[in-house]
């Protein structure tokens, strides 16, 4: 089983470390091989809102750098994890690139959801497993309440969780969610 | 102070490289009423202050601004990362230089491509959470779903409506910067005057349209290109 951990280069805290080696024990002990990537600044560039993802080569986007291999690592994986540093109560800008450039993996075209909502369909039959897990010192209640909504209320199947230090939180959280591949609800 | 000096900043964060972007648009619309009401404008792209190497001049340009007025589209339901980028190394140049804080008051404009204009909110709501970390006064947001059609549409008939309420939320925010609005504001929602089943409709099609136009089939535009019987991990 093959697991992809995204994380932001430029937050390299100490919060991030002790999260990242608690999530990598994690997912090692319950028998996944693991992807790490971290995110800079420069690389991946930003997306530019071309959509050739979606109508120049449809499913690939159109930039040649390191998101591609990132897309396709995706793609194959049962479980994806964002370690995500929590800014102005949003993903921090590397990681919300990661999260922009993830579009080609999904249709351009428009559907409604049961709740009445607009969503785009999936482009694939499956989808690894997502969980965001947001990080940060002194985090108010409006950023943290505003970091799960941005995904909560728009996403049907991504997990948002919160880690400010509490090891066990977290250990018990992911423990509770079924970590394999699920289907087109995005 | 006098109402003439005044300095705004619009700032444009579409990520596109070229072409004319929705945001541009809409920055367009706001300079002119900003200009008839005898403001000070100062004009900021976000890519091209990023990668042209004009943050410093921008920078300081938003710390003596008397107001902020961001433009954007929404991505993933927030804001886009290139804006982030901007914003993150904005506040990192700002702790340098809290002493020269000058309460700027905020405001935000964001569109989407879909056509409920509440998707905007959490983006607005991100705005508002920057502005309380630049001591800044956040005032409100103006959210606009169908967003695309506003290029694309802009000189037909239907869209009258929507660009007169455009130009009632422009005049709003000018009225507040002018006026110092202490009252506490709504988020301004403009929905497009469209059917949603039609404007669905002539989406797809675009889609099938443009890809058409790039030499690609119809049945091309669903590609799996990393489905798991084409790739060694």
């Amino acid at each position: 089983m093959q697991a992809l951990i995204i994380s932001d280069k430029e937050y390299q805290t100490e919060a991030f470390h002790q999260l990242n080696q608690l999530v990598n024990s994690f997912l090692i002990r319950k028998g996944f091989s693991l992807t790490e990537t971290q995110i800079d600044r420069r690389d991946p560039a930003f997306c530019m809102g071309c959509f050739g993802c979606w109508v120049k080569k449809p499913g690939e986007c159109v930039i040649d750098d390191k998101m591609g291999q990132i897309n396709q690592i995706f793609m194959n994986s049962e479980l994806t994890l964002y370690l995500s540093p929590v800014v102005f109560g949003q993903f921090s800008a590397n990681i919300k690139n990661t999260l922009d450039r993830w579009i080609p993996n999904i249709l351009p075209f428009f559907e409604t959801r049961p709740d009445g909502s607009t969503m785009h369909p999936a482009r694939y039959s499956s989808y690894p497993k997502q969980i965001i897990i947001g990080y940060g010192e002194e985090l108010s209640d409006d950023e943290t309440s505003l970091f799960l909504d941005i995904t909560m209320k728009h996403r049907r199947k991504v997990e948002v969780l919160l880690y400010q230090g509490d090891d066990m939180e977290i250990t018990e959280t992911l423990s509770e969610i079924e970590l394999r591949k699920v289907g087109v609800n995005l | 102070m006098n109402l003439e000096t005044k300095r705004i900043v619009l700032v444009n964060s579409s990520p596109k490289l070229t072409e004319e972007s929705t945001s541009g648009l809409l920055n367009n619309l706001a300079a002119k009423q900003i200009k008839t009401a005898g403001l000070e404008i100062y004009r900021i792209n976000v890519r091209q202050s990023l990668f042209q190497g004009k943050t410093e001049n921008d920078f300081e340009a938003m710390l003596d601004a008397d107001a902020m007025v961001l433009t954007f589209p929404l991505y993933v339901f927030c804001l886009p990362g290139i804006l982030m980028r901007f914003l993150q190394d904005y506040y990192t140049f700002w702790l340098k230089q809290q002493d020269r804080v000058k309460n700027a008051r905020v405001y935000a404009i964001v569109n989407c491509g879909f056509p409920e204009a509440r998707i905007n909110l959490e983006a607005v709501r991100v705005i508002q959470c920057f502005s309380r970390k630049i001591n800044s006064i956040f005032r409100f947001g103006v959210m606009i779903g169908g967003g695309g059609m506003l290029q694309g549409a802009k000189d037909t008939p239907f869209m009258r409506k929507t660009f007169s309420q455009l130009e009632n939320a422009f005049q709003l925010t000018m009225d507040d910067i002018l006026n110092c609005g202490q009252a506490v504001m709504d988020n301004i929602m403009i929905t497009m005057n469209f059917p949603k089943k039609l404007y669905f409709f002539m989406g797809n099609r675009g889609w099938y349209s443009t890809a058409k136009k790039n030499g690609l089939k119809r049945k091309d535009l669903y590609r799996k290109p990393y489905f798991q019987e084409n790739v060694n991990l």
